[in-house]
């Protein structure tokens, strides 16, 4: 243990830890281009000057190791003087175009100006022209004028996804982020590197110009693009007159499970929250008042009782999966959740899992039958099927099943006159609830986004058939949740902050 | 509730006869009305609306609208300052590529409300780019339902500037 004071404050820290990092923790706001905790230091950026007593000149926080005794000054005239001089340097090529800039409001270089720099630009020469809006490939958009070439990207592909297909180009001022001539940017985590550029540089072509960041509401869930569950960011947006949007999903920094960094396909899955949604519900093939239906199918599960087979997803949270569970009980129906979303190309060794729901392993902990043969099984001398989450009706289909077809799904489908019952339901975002991912971390997705168009919540549905006043996840626990075998000394309080990993047999 | 009782005005026998005052107000009455006959060039009310008025200053906050570049091509970015700034969050902008490669960014989409506008002038202020100004001198628009007082792009460009239409 060392123990540096920094601006007259004495923190703790480990001997021969990164300064910035130890700053960083406790809350001291040093401006940083270069350094990422995922990627390391560069030094190219000299942005994270600090004074050290003793030391002739200011040094990067970034590239000094925390020695016992330290001295440090973040803040004074002197300080602040050279990082006015090094941001001057860093704009006399920046296009300043922040108002077409998809980045400004969450643009370090913005920030620090607005902090320390605040100068009028000095420079009568023309400035540098580079390429600007050039399309990199896997939905990067690179902007080479306002690139602060700190090298985040290039050290992304290089050390993190192996691709090297970045690189800095030419030399001095002159000097650009380029793919090799010919080649394209095209790696499964490629768009990760719009979230390590500081600068709008790098943006996102699927976010592009679609909205202000400052509008953004962010709310924390987890991905269910796969059962690696990574920690997303969900940024939405209710305009006036206009139903709630979900404009784009970000990494959120999780430690246990996918550290910075979220796949392309999980971060482009926000665009189920807002397209091709069941908008109605559907009796026969019809368009139905959406009370009625919700009646109606509560009297089909009554009137089949025990004819009944629930056929859950695996992507209804584990509250939702408790709750079937209970319902299925209560009516004396059985309870399946076999589902075959299993791609044997998706998953890698970094975070896709080939494996493409979220929550299989709730099914598999709560002792839910989930095998084809346990289905051929339980549908027979069945009346009625109730999927859950899903649509894939033809999985009965090919078990000859010829009885009642119920649906509860958010997703719009082809053969709606199918099932008997049509009823949407909301999404991964409408809902909060409880993941367990594949390595057994249980993971709490707090988003829950209103929206206009008409859908039931499953839990709502079911308090109306169970009648016991439970709707909210807090519920659930306390009325038998907790009590279950491998959620054991585990709270809903514990994993709202963070990801806890249960032992799985 | 309570009442407060206001002391009668007038203790003297001229003004408790009223009849003084009543004349004394006739008295201006007749005199502009004769003033008014003999000279009707100097009245000071205006036929409005067949007369409009001349008094609208440069800095008269009137119906917005959207300023050209020189080549005579939409000055807006959509950067959205404007309806960042509007506390009536009467301004609708959707945003797209622009592809003529005078810049990047233009609004699709720009439309005021100005059944919602309070006509603060923030939209104005918040501007980077002196794209949208309030400078037409228009202070009443007529329309026959809601939705045509939502002025779209196309209005906003055509709108001039007072200066423009002397």
């Amino acid at each position: 243990m060392a123990t540096i004071t920094v601006d007259g404050k004495e923190i703790y820290a480990k001997d021969g830890s990164v300064l910035i990092e130890e700053l960083l923790a406790n809350d001291i706001n040093i401006p940083h281009f270069c350094y990422h905790p995922a990627l390391g230091k560069d030094g190219n950026c000299r942005m994270c000057m600090v004074e050290i007593e003793g030391k002739k000149r200011p040094q990067i926080a970034c590239d000094t190791p925390v020695s016992d005794g330290m001295i440090i000054r973040t803040k004074g005239e002197n300080i602040n003087r050279v990082k006015r001089q090094i941001l001057e340097l860093e704009l006399i090529n920046h296009p300043i175009d922040c108002p077409i800039c998809d980045q400004a409001g969450e643009c370090s270089l913005q920030n620090y100006y607005m902090d320390v720099g605040l100068y009028d630009s000095r420079l009568d020469t023309p400035k540098n022209k580079k390429r600007k809006h050039t399309d990199l490939g896997a939905n990067v958009m690179l902007d080479q004028d306002r690139c602060v070439l700190c090298t985040r990207c290039v050290r992304f592909t290089k050390n993190i996804t192996k691709t090297h297909e970045l690189g800095v180009v030419v030399r001095n001022d002159h000097s650009y982020i380029s793919t090799f001539p010919g080649t394209k940017l095209s790696n499964p985590y490629a768009m990760n590197v719009i979230d390590l550029c500081p600068v709008g540089a790098l943006t996102s072509k699927d976010f592009r110009f679609k909205q202000r960041v400052w509008f953004l509401k962010p709310e924390v869930a987890i991905c269910d693009g796969c059962s690696r569950g990574c920690s997303i960011n969900v940024d939405h947006n209710r305009e006036k007159y206009k139903d709630d949007i979900v404009y784009r999903y970000r990494p959120k920094y999780n430690k246990e499970v996918n550290g910075y960094f979220i796949c392309d396909y999980g971060r482009l899955s926000y665009k189920k929250e807002n397209d091709n949604r069941l908008k109605n519900a559907y009796i026969r093939g019809m368009e139905s008042e959406f009370e009625y239906a919700i009646l109606k199918l509560e009297r089909l599960l009554k009137r089949y009782n025990s004819k009944t087979l629930l056929l859950i997803s695996p992507n209804l949270s584990l509250e939702e999966i408790y709750r079937l569970k209970k319902l299925a009980q209560k009516i004396d129906a059985q309870i399946n959740g076999f589902d075959e979303n299993f791609d044997e190309n998706f998953g890698d060794d970094f975070l896709r899992k080939s494996d493409k729901t979220p929550n299989r392993k709730s099914i598999e902990l709560l002792n839910i039958k989930n095998t084809k043969e346990d289905l051929q099984e339980q549908i027979k001398n069945k009346e009625f099927v109730l999927f859950i989450g899903r649509e894939d009706m033809q999985t009965v289909e090919n078990l000859d099943f010829d009885g009642s077809i119920g649906v509860m799904t958010y997703k719009d489908f082809k053969e709606k006159n199918k099932p008997d019952i049509v009823v949407p339901i909301v999404s991964h975002t409408g809902r909060a609830g409880t993941f367990i991912n594949c390595d057994g971390f249980v993971q709490f997705s707090s988003c829950e986004i209103k929206r206009d168009m008409q859908s039931v919540k499953i839990l709502d549905f079911l308090e109306i058939i169970l009648n016991d006043g439970v709707t909210e996840c807090e519920k659930v626990w306390s009325s038998g949740l907790n009590k279950e075998e491998f959620l054991n000394s585990i709270s809903l309080s514990m994993i709202k902050s963070k990801s806890i990993k249960i032992e799985i047999k | 509730m309570g009442i407060k009782i206001v002391p009668r005005y007038g203790n003297t026998l001229k003004d408790k006869l009223y009849l003084p005052a009543i004349f004394g107000g006739m008295k201006t009455t007749i005199s502009h009305f004769t003033k008014n006959l003999r000279d009707t060039t100097n009245i000071k009310t205006q036929c409005y609306p067949e007369v409009g008025p001349i008094d609208i200053t440069d800095r008269y906050r009137g119906v917005h609208r959207l300023t050209h570049r020189e080549d005579d091509s939409v000055r807006c970015v959509a950067c959205f300052m404007c309806s960042t700034a509007c506390p009536a969050e009467c301004i609708f902008i959707e945003a797209t590529q622009r592809k003529d490669g005078v810049d990047e960014k233009m609004p699709k989409k720009f439309e005021i409300d100005l059944l919602e506008c309070v006509f603060c002038g923030g939209c104005v202020e918040a501007c980077p780019c002196d794209a949208i100004r309030m400078d037409t001198g228009i202070f009443t628009f007529i329309a026959q339902k809601r939705e045509d007082f939502v002025l779209n792009k196309e209005q906003l460009l055509a709108n001039k500037s007072l200066g423009e239409e002397k």
